[in-house]
């Protein structure tokens, strides 16, 4: 049997110190925060239509990891905005462990508690890991190194250095032992992933990996169907007839594109958001629940509500005017998609912008 | 306001929203009236724009053209760029990075080097006007 404890949100202070005190200042990862969405770290946000965090409990479960533990660094971000609906339905299996959120200075005595939880329960090796970063690794592979090596610490190198991924035996966990400190004051097995890596340390390293998903230079797919080669729609998704869309582009769950906007060069516009009339969206994010409104042109930037960040000059706009880009409100029955997907591109399905979300 | 020769410079109020065009505008409309005009518009203090003040922008410089003048942009803040880029206007006014070199460029291409019948001009008088019917 087999486990894991994935922990979700920044590094602590106190954890940082520990680093340090273990000799292992330049192994430190930067804060990766998103700066527009405040305080919610970048795994979090959805991307292509799932989260960092989502797909990592998707790919545990599919390499046959029983139990899964989230432990959640509360570091202030809304609840929801750090494990979404979409994880959390995952996390709905009996076998899963309901996410923890505690203070960040207890994340270490949380990670400790639940590695114990698991040794009780006889877990033949546990998964503990910081999510920071988007990886492709096959975790059913790390496993059997780590059977393999048979040594107590296996932890995850790629070439620029470590990564906050261990697999660790139960029975080298003692109570009151700070799990985290030790993991990384350990000298491990070092376990090389080949696989495609993004630290996301920056919200640029957002958009790289839209860009990199869309262009299959990574194991990211978006969600929904490719209605066309490079069009990706997830359901519920609306484009006007006379939109746009050159791919590769991704256009999210109950995502709305109005007439004559052009949506261009590996833009994702994620789930409940709307581009109106005329607007041109280039190598650019749109955030879910975010509203861009008409006859504009957006290029080289993230948009999160009223939050512009653009990257090609590096600064974040927060835009009072809600003419101009704002959070779009969702209607209530509009959050569940049960419904079958109303879809139309250049054909005569046509879902034009409802007048009531302007 | 500072003037420099023949061109005019005006600072651009912090808020540059619809309290901050009104008390603006009449300030500066006078010096749209007189014959070629040469406004620049200094940028530098301000931290708030919003479609009032590009539709503000965009008015003067119609009506400088009108009158075989101009209006540049100086000292744009990369938010301001950022914002006059998104509402598709960033491309219709000439920025520079200080008002000294707003006002030197006024003295580098003399206005009458370009006739007054020059195809451009129509044209872009009309995409002012669609870009104004939009904001």
């Amino acid at each position: 049997m087999l486990s894991a404890i994935v922990i979700v949100g920044p590094e602590t202070r106190e954890e940082e110190e520990n680093c340090i005190a273990a000799g292992e200042v330049a192994a430190t990862p930067p804060r990766a925060e998103s700066e527009i969405q405040q305080g919610t770290p970048l795994v979090c946000v959805e991307i292509l239509g799932r989260s960092v965090v989502t797909r990592l409990v998707g790919e545990l479960r599919r390499a046959g990891v029983d139990q899964i533990a989230m432990v959640e660094n509360d570091s202030g971000a809304p609840k929801d905005a750090v494990i979404d609906s979409a994880a959390k339905i995952e996390l709905g299996s009996p076998e899963l462990v309901s996410p923890e959120l505690v203070s960040p200075e207890k994340v270490a005595q949380e990670v400790t508690r639940q590695v114990l939880t698991f040794k009780e329960s006889g877990v033949e090796a546990i998964l503990v890991g910081r999510v920071g970063a988007y990886v492709d690794m096959d975790f059913k592979d790390a496993f059997q190194f780590h059977r393999e090596q048979g040594q107590a610490v296996t932890r995850a190198f790629d070439k620029e250095g470590p990564l906050d991924l261990w697999v660790i035996d139960p029975a080298w966990v003692s109570d009151g032992m700070d799990t985290l400190a030790t993991l990384r004051a350990a000298e491990p097995v070092r376990y090389f992933v080949r696989g495609y890596v993004n630290r996301l340390e920056h919200p640029r390293d957002l958009r790289r990996l839209v860009v990199d998903g869309l262009t299959s230079r990574c194991g990211l797919r978006p969600q929904g169907s490719e209605i066309r080669p490079g069009v990706w729609t997830d359901e519920g998704a609306q484009v006007h007839r006379d939109a746009r869309i050159v791919a590769p582009a991704f256009i999210g769950r109950g995502a709305r594109i109005g007439e004559q906007c052009l949506i261009t060069r590996c833009s994702n516009i994620e789930s409940n958001s709307q581009v109106d009339y005329g607007t041109a969206v280039e190598d650019s994010s749109i955030l879910p629940n975010s509203y861009v409104g008409i006859g504009l042109d957006l290029s080289h930037s993230i948009v999160d509500g009223n939050n512009l960040l653009n990257l090609e000059r590096g600064v974040t706009v927060e835009i009072a005017d809600p003419c101009v880009i704002r959070q779009n409100r969702v209607p209530q029955q509009e959050k569940n998609f049960q419904s079958p997907v109303a879809f139309g591109l250049g054909s005569a399905q046509v879902s034009p912008v409802e007048e009531g979300l302007r | 306001m500072l003037t420099s020769g023949p061109v005019v410079v005006m600072q651009l109020p912090e808020q540059l929203n619809l309290d901050g065009v009104r008390t603006f505008l009449p300030e500066l409309e006078p010096l749209l009236e007189c014959h070629r005009p040469r406004i620049v518009l200094d940028c530098s203090q301000v931290r708030y724009i919003d479609s009032a003040g590009v539709e503000m922008m965009l008015h003067c410089l119609e009506e400088a053209m009108k009158r075989d003048g101009d209006l540049k942009l100086a000292a744009l803040s990369p938010e301001s760029e950022v914002i006059l880029e998104l509402m598709r206007v960033a491309r219709v006014f000439e920025a520079f990075a200080s008002s000294d070199e707003a006002v030197r460029s006024f003295n580098a291409v003399p206005a009458e080097a370009v006739p007054q019948d020059a195809p451009w001009v129509a044209n872009v008088f009309g995409e002012i006007g669609a870009l104004k019917q939009a904001s």
